[in-house]
């Protein structure tokens, strides 16, 4: 490692090796378990082995007809990622805008930003969906069941997580570039597009992320907003957990296999976008 | 009527007076931008997406809360009889207290754990080495993962006879009732939510200069005074901006503890979101939820507002940072 | 730059997926045919492809006979199906039928969102005769307001491991509580236990306080009066507890199971009875060690503490459980939800339903092809002796108040020890959100 890694190490190596091992254990012991656990047979499970005494690749097979799982990815990947990109988006355009300039109420905004935060999602999902349907009634407007509509609402809760991530970084960024920019006329759409964007490609990246999860993860309201054909992985997923009342095992094999199956894009998508985590900022003059 | 417009006239005409030197020191700082030129237009999308999609619906929300809409009332629900503050008062009967109390406790011991989790993972994933990307990817997988998987693997390992009793040596000791559930959803949550930390913080990591290194490095400081003097004040902002929104979802999650303890859920585990989904999902009294909501919603928002005004997370540092 | 540009691209192209794909909503259509019919129904995570194709097929047979298209959703749980019946109704829309659980059917019925089947309405589907009579016990609160057209049963049973009896010289399963106690006692030893039961199941403890003591004389609901405090009751708790705390006939882990773990427990071939089943668990038995040496019974029909029943006792085997279908007051099709009602209750598509699924026909001559089937026996005796609980849209709380005693305990079972002063004052619990839920039906 050249001495430019050197300046920038925060721990020295045992520590960082003993912290890295002991988080990844944290996280593998349990995911471990649940590779096992997917092939495994359902009795195996639901007994308690932590080794299987039969493995099988069976359930991988299975999953894909014992729930429309393929639909759910599909979906899932295409109402997250237009949640993610919008979000992302118009939080960066909202935050530059109470960033840098001071109006009425910019205070109160950005705290009812935060407030909106705490309202517990099963407060809302009924009058949520009751305006949804209501808009097919009298807009003759379908929302319900759309993917449109499942979009509309994750973008909103995710608009307030999106803006503050982004005001948190905006505030730290210099102004010189902006105003050099402005005096040679630039408009702020502009200004957004070509200097603001680039630059803050890290958190915009952080904020999508948590867009994209939010929405991953909602069971909510994806299982009354949507029909078999917009289902999202999530509610797919559901029906692994699902089990007549009396009646025989769930298929735990299975739901592990399934919630690999669906975790996997996720982290490929991560994989393939935390280069822009880094870097952006590298030029920058804040300190 | 004809006082009361005037009263309001006045006052925006003060209000307006008020502003305009406000304008002003924003024209001097802001180096020629005027009012009109302010974009504030940029905000409708986003506002225009909180009133319809939040704003209308909490209203909705609190108008349902003043009505006895339950099962019985529920197909014409726009007509269901108005009965006042009775849900409200009715929900402190129902042990609300107890839920939040639950609720709000779980979610601070809950936060507080994963910070130093968090900021830890953050700091080793800091340098470049060698399968990096991997590790970074494996401290994602526990966020990825939906909560009712993650609630269900843990449900199933942590039964009587289950793989953690058999580790531990513990044989028919319960996780999942009585008062150490609690104690197993702290644990539960914390191992579903530290990369939410870990993410915000490396991600500020990425905005201290290469500069704070080099000089650190220069002036021969050790790794330990560096790291907390140098640069966990970096992390500061987002890092409290995380804990505040990760406290709030952990004290709003409610697919956790309801797919770990089912419903009902032991006493000690009877988080608030669980109580409101059973009070309106199982128990059809829409009214009373709603009110239940509310009050508890209204019970994190002022500890919330002042926790904001006191980290001043929020106030724009003009002039001291450039 | 060049990451703007990626990053504008992903998202152009991902908003234009979206926005491309999201024209279909369901417009149903107009004229006699190209209808659709959207029915509820709860997934089958066991023998998926054949309910694919069973989905299927009964499509085929609906659009050969009307023109018009079934569409079926499926539900994950009951949670899941109750929500979605609540959103529909406050909407006004949603699915046409739906297949509801029996102890929801008087949830459901409270709303008012269903269909009263009047004598036309009965006609369409070909009659009220065609149903084995116990099934509509749970239809309506009376003979004048049915709203549940019944569809497949699902009694519950005991079953019980062959061998161990044998072993244990004991040539019968029990028919009284006791003797299902004293019998569990001798062929509990070593690591070998005489029955499993589901202690920590969020449906399953009511089941034995509801059935002992509905056995005893008490229905737990009178009128509008709730009857939870009462000694029926509380002699159900401690029989119920004392299994685990005083006989010792109960594997102690079993007050961290659910139902399906109670089941696998058993289906290792080391457990003499399992309390609370249904024919639905055939398959998972089968694929254990207990695989060909188990067989279904009757759940004891005289309460505990006694060698007979009182004499206002009534004989209840099991809950009335299984399906009912219910047709949306909503629906704009309702002829066509009556003709598919119709169809899955014909007696060859309800027999071809239990081969395929093990769920009973709640049709009464499809029932009776199968009591011949020897293993079957017991179970659809049980479906002619089960009993419907009360009839109230009160009785979910009920349900989960009953439960809840359970619930609370678990901490103390695991000790071994619980108090009848401690189930007494948990009793008096239940009871109080009991009656102030029954203060508040309609």
């Amino acid at each position: 490692m050249s001495a430019h890694g050197e300046a920038t190490r925060l721990l020295p190596r045992p520590l960082l090796v003993t912290i890295t091992v002991l988080l990844c254990a944290l996280v593998l012991v349990p995911i471990s378990y649940i590779v096992l656990a997917s092939l495994n047979s359902d009795v195996g499970v639901a007994s308690g082995e932590f080794w299987p005494s039969s493995f099988s690749l069976e359930s991988y097979h299975k999953i894909w007809t014992t729930a429309d799982l393929s639909t759910g990815i599909v979906n899932s990947l295409i109402v997250c990622g237009a949640t993610a990109v919008a979000s992302a988006l118009l939080g960066t355009t909202t935050a530059y805008v109470l960033v840098r300039y001071q109006f009425r109420g910019r205070l109160t905004i950005l705290r009812g930003l935060v407030g909106l935060q705490s309202i517990p999602g099963t407060l809302m999902l009924l009058p949520v969906f009751v305006l949804f349907s209501s808009a097919g009634n009298y807009l003759g407007l379908t929302v319900v069941g759309t993917r449109w509509g499942l979009f509309i609402a994750y973008l909103t809760f995710a608009l307030p997580f999106s803006t503050w991530v982004m005001v948190t970084y905006l505030r730290g960024l210099p102004r010189e570039l902006e105003e050099a920019a402005r005096t040679e006329g630039a408009n702020t759409v502009t200004i957004l597009w070509k200097i603001i964007v680039p630059l803050s490609l890290p958190a915009i990246v952080v904020a999508g992320i948590f867009a994209f999860l939010l929405g991953w993860n909602d069971v909510l309201f994806a299982s009354v907003l949507t029909r078999p054909e917009t289902h999202t992985a999530a509610v797919a997923l559901q029906v692994f957990g699902s089990s007549q009342e009396g009646g025989a095992l769930p298929v735990y094999s299975q739901m592990m296999a399934a919630a690999l199956v669906c975790a996997a894009p996720v982290v490929i998508l991560y994989l393939i976008f935390q280069r822009y985590l880094v870097g952006g900022l590298t030029a920058g003059g804040v300190k | 009527m004809t006082t009361e417009l005037l009263d309001q006239r006045n006052r925006r005409n003060r209000r307006n007076r008020r502003k305009e030197p406000r304008v002003k020191r924003a024209e001097r700082k802001n180096r020629g931008v005027t009012e009109r030129q302010r974009p504030l237009w940029l905000l409708t999308p986003g506002g225009l997406l909180m009133v319809l999609v939040i704003l209308v619906p909490l209203a909705l929300a609190l108008w349902i809360s003043l009505t006895d809409l339950d099962q019985y009332t529920l197909r014409r629900w726009i007509q269901a009889p108005f009965i006042g503050l009775d849900n409200y008062v009715e929900s402190f009967d129902a042990g609300l207290l107890h839920s939040i109390w639950i609720s709000v406790s779980f979610a601070l011991i809950a936060t507080a754990a994963t910070v130093p989790i968090g900021i830890a993972a953050a700091v080793v994933t800091q340098n470049k080495y060698r399968g990096r990307g991997l590790v970074r990817a494996v401290f994602l997988i526990p966020y990825v993962l939906p909560s009712f998987v993650v609630a269900t693997v843990w449900r199933t390992m942590l039964q009587p006879d289950g793989i953690v009793n058999s580790v531990l040596g513990s044989e028919g000791s319960l996780w999942l009732s009585g008062s150490r559930s609690y104690w197993t959803l702290i644990l539960v949550e914390i191992w579903a939510a530290w990369p939410f930390i870990y993410l915000m913080a490396l991600a500020a990591l990425q905005s201290v200069d290469h500069e704070v290194h080099e000089a650190s490095a220069v002036d021969g400081v050790t790794w330990w005074p560096k790291l907390t003097h140098v640069i966990l004040p970096y992390l500061r902002g987002p890092v409290l901006l995380a804990c505040l929104l990760a406290t709030l979802n952990h004290i709003n999650n409610f697919t956790l503890p309801f797919v770990l303890f089912g419903a009902p859920a032991p006493d000690n585990v009877n988080v608030m979101p669980m109580l409101v989904y059973v009070t309106s999902f199982q128990g059809l009294r829409f009214g009373l939820s709603a009110a239940m909501a509310v009050v508890s919603l209204i019970i994190i928002l002022i500890p919330l507002f002042v926790y904001l005004r006191a980290v001043r997370l929020d106030v724009h540092e003009e002039g001291g940072r450039k | 730059m060049r990451n703007q540009k990626i990053i504008a691209l992903a998202g152009v192209t991902v908003l234009a997926a979206a926005l491309a794909a999201c024209g279909g909503g369901d417009d149903g259509g107009s004229g006699g045919d190209g209808k659709t019919l959207d029915v509820l129904i709860g997934a089958n995570t066991q023998y998926p492809e054949e309910f694919q194709a069973w989905q299927k097929s009964i499509s085929d047979k609906f659009k050969a006979q009307t023109g018009a298209t079934v569409k079926f959703e499926q539900f994950a749980s009951a949670n899941d199906e109750l929500t979605k019946i609540q959103t529909s109704v406050v909407a006004g829309s949603g699915p046409d039928v739906y297949a509801v659980g029996t102890t929801m059917t008087p949830t459901a019925y409270s709303t008012g969102a269903f269909v009263k089947m009047g004598d036309s309405e009965w006609q369409k589907i070909g009659g009220k005769d065609k149903f084995n009579p116990a099934t509509l016990g749970i239809s309506g609160p009376d003979e004048n307001n049915l709203v549940g057209i019944p569809w497949v049963s699902r009694p519950f049973v005991m079953a019980y491991n062959t061998d161990l009896l044998k072993a244990a010289g004991i040539d019968k399963p029990a028919t009284t509580w006791d003797e299902l106690r004293d019998q569990a006692k001798k062929m509990t030893h070593g690591d070998q236990y005489g029955l499993a039961v589901a202690y920590k199941d969020n449906f399953d403890p009511w089941k034995f306080v509801w059935g002992m003591s509905v056995q005893a004389g008490n229905p737990l609901v009178d009128g509008k009066t709730a009857k939870l405090q009462d000694p029926t009751v509380q002699k159900a708790y401690e029989t119920y507890f004392g299994w685990l705390t005083t006989d010792k006939i109960v594997d102690p882990a079993a007050v961290g199971w659910t139902n399906p773990q109670a089941l696998a427990s058993f289906a290792k071939g080391k457990t003499g009875y399992f309390a609370l089943t249904t024919s639905t668990a055939t398959n998972s038995l089968e694929q254990g060690a207990v695989k060909g040496k188990w067989a279904f019974a009757l759940l004891p029909t005289v309460p505990p503490g006694a060698t007979s029943r009182p004499a206002n006792g009534v004989e209840a085997a099991s809950i009335l459980s299984g399906d009912n279908l219910l047709v949306a007051d909503y629906s704009k099709n309702k002829d066509l939800a009556f003709q598919y009602v119709k169809l899955v209750t014909d007696p060859d598509v309800q027999l071809d339903y239990y081969q395929k699924f093990g769920n009973l026909p709640a049709n009464a001559s499809a029932l009776q092809t199968l009591s011949s089937d020897q293993r079957l026996g017991p179970v659809t005796e049980a479906a002619k002796k089960s009993v419907a609980t009360p009839f109230t849209g009160a009785w979910s709380d009920i349900q989960l108040a009953l439960t809840n005693v359970a619930v609370q305990s678990l901490p103390d079972l695991a000790k071994g020890s619980l108090s009848a002063q401690q189930i007494d004052s948990r009793i008096a619990t239940a009871q109080k959100s009991a009656q102030s839920s029954l203060d508040r039906a309609k």
